[in-house]
């Protein structure tokens, strides 16, 4: 089999490559474009049509996938402006680790007196995060971006940690 | 997946969980992380007037291979010469800990970090010997 590699999430939506996308817009083009493609309505007329069928909506559901959530939707974007860029950046800043370490120890020890003040800090983190790497899309800045959206991950982890202990 | 008993072993019970003045002249400190998975590492060694390291002391927020990783690296680190120390390499820990092929990037994670903490130790030292240097 020839593997074709598949269109991009923003291709697929024939939607600007762009970090903002309009969530009502997103729904509504997503549940035209399954109706569309939808398996039951096309009666393929061979094998072929069928599996480009399947294919098609299996797309449909990724790019979804990918768009309606913001931070995946960051990362699509910057692949596409700047291929491995994300790779190319993964040794981050020991400063921010050591934080990072410190933030997962309040994380560990937290009580239920100290968990929402933790929460909503780290909640802000994450906000600050998705701003800076809007921020470094507008400028053109895509290592900036990446290193960011990296950063964004330990947050969201210790954020993770701190839900699963209440 | 399963881990391996030797994994299992320095996950409950960790050796040389702590950290060390990273300030002190003698401690090397190495912080490295792994964003995909949200790791991070922390190792410090002390070392000696003769060039062995008399202590190592680990924190890692992470999985359990990665705990072990850092933890087996402070036993195998303690005692032995900074040159021997920078000689250690991820496979050997590998080995050791027999570690699942998803988990390998937890010892590169090991390896990276007692090669920060060496530099670190290094740098501290040569800007030491140029300030001695440029007194005299």
């Amino acid at each position: 089999m020839i593997h074709v590699p598949a269109p991009d999430p923003f291709t697929v939506f024939g939607l600007p490559r762009s970090l903002d996308v309009d969530e009502r817009t997103l729904e509504a083009r997503y549940l035209r474009l399954s109706r569309e493609c939808h398996p039951d309505l096309h009666r393929a007329s061979d094998t072929g049509d069928c599996i480009a069928v399947l294919q098609r909506s299996a797309e449909i559901n990724d790019a979804w996938q990918v768009l309606r959530d913001p931070w995946r939707r960051a990362r699509a974007l910057l692949e596409l402006l700047s291929p491995g860029v994300l790779d190319r950046t993964k040794k981050l800043d020991p400063a921010f680790l050591d934080e990072a370490l410190e933030l997962a120890e309040q994380v560990a020890t937290a009580g239920a007196a100290s968990a929402p003040a933790l929460r909503a800090r780290l909640q802000a983190a994450l906000a600050d995060d998705f701003a800076a790497v809007r921020a470094d899309l507008q400028r053109g800045d895509h290592e900036a971006a990446a290193r960011r959206l990296h950063a964004s991950h330990y947050h969201r982890k210790a954020l993770a940690d701190l839900e699963a202990k209440s | 997946m399963a881990y391996s008993d030797k994994v299992l072993d320095h996950y409950q019970n960790p050796r040389n969980v702590g950290s060390l003045d990273k300030n002190d002249p003698n401690v090397g400190t190495g912080v490295v992380g792994a964003p995909e998975c949200g790791d991070v590492m922390k190792l410090q060694i002390k070392v000696g007037d003769d060039g062995r390291i008399v202590d190592a002391k680990f924190k890692t927020y992470g999985c359990g291979s990665a705990i072990a990783s850092s933890s087996l690296a402070t036993e195998w680190l303690k005692g032995t010469s900074v040159d021997a120390a920078a000689q250690i390499k991820n496979t050997q820990i590998v080995e050791e800990l027999s570690l699942p092929p998803v988990k390998i990037h937890c010892s590169v994670l090991a390896e990276d970090a007692i090669k920060a903490a060496i530099e670190d130790w290094r740098q501290k030292r040569a800007a030491r010997t140029a300030e001695t240097g440029a007194r005299s």
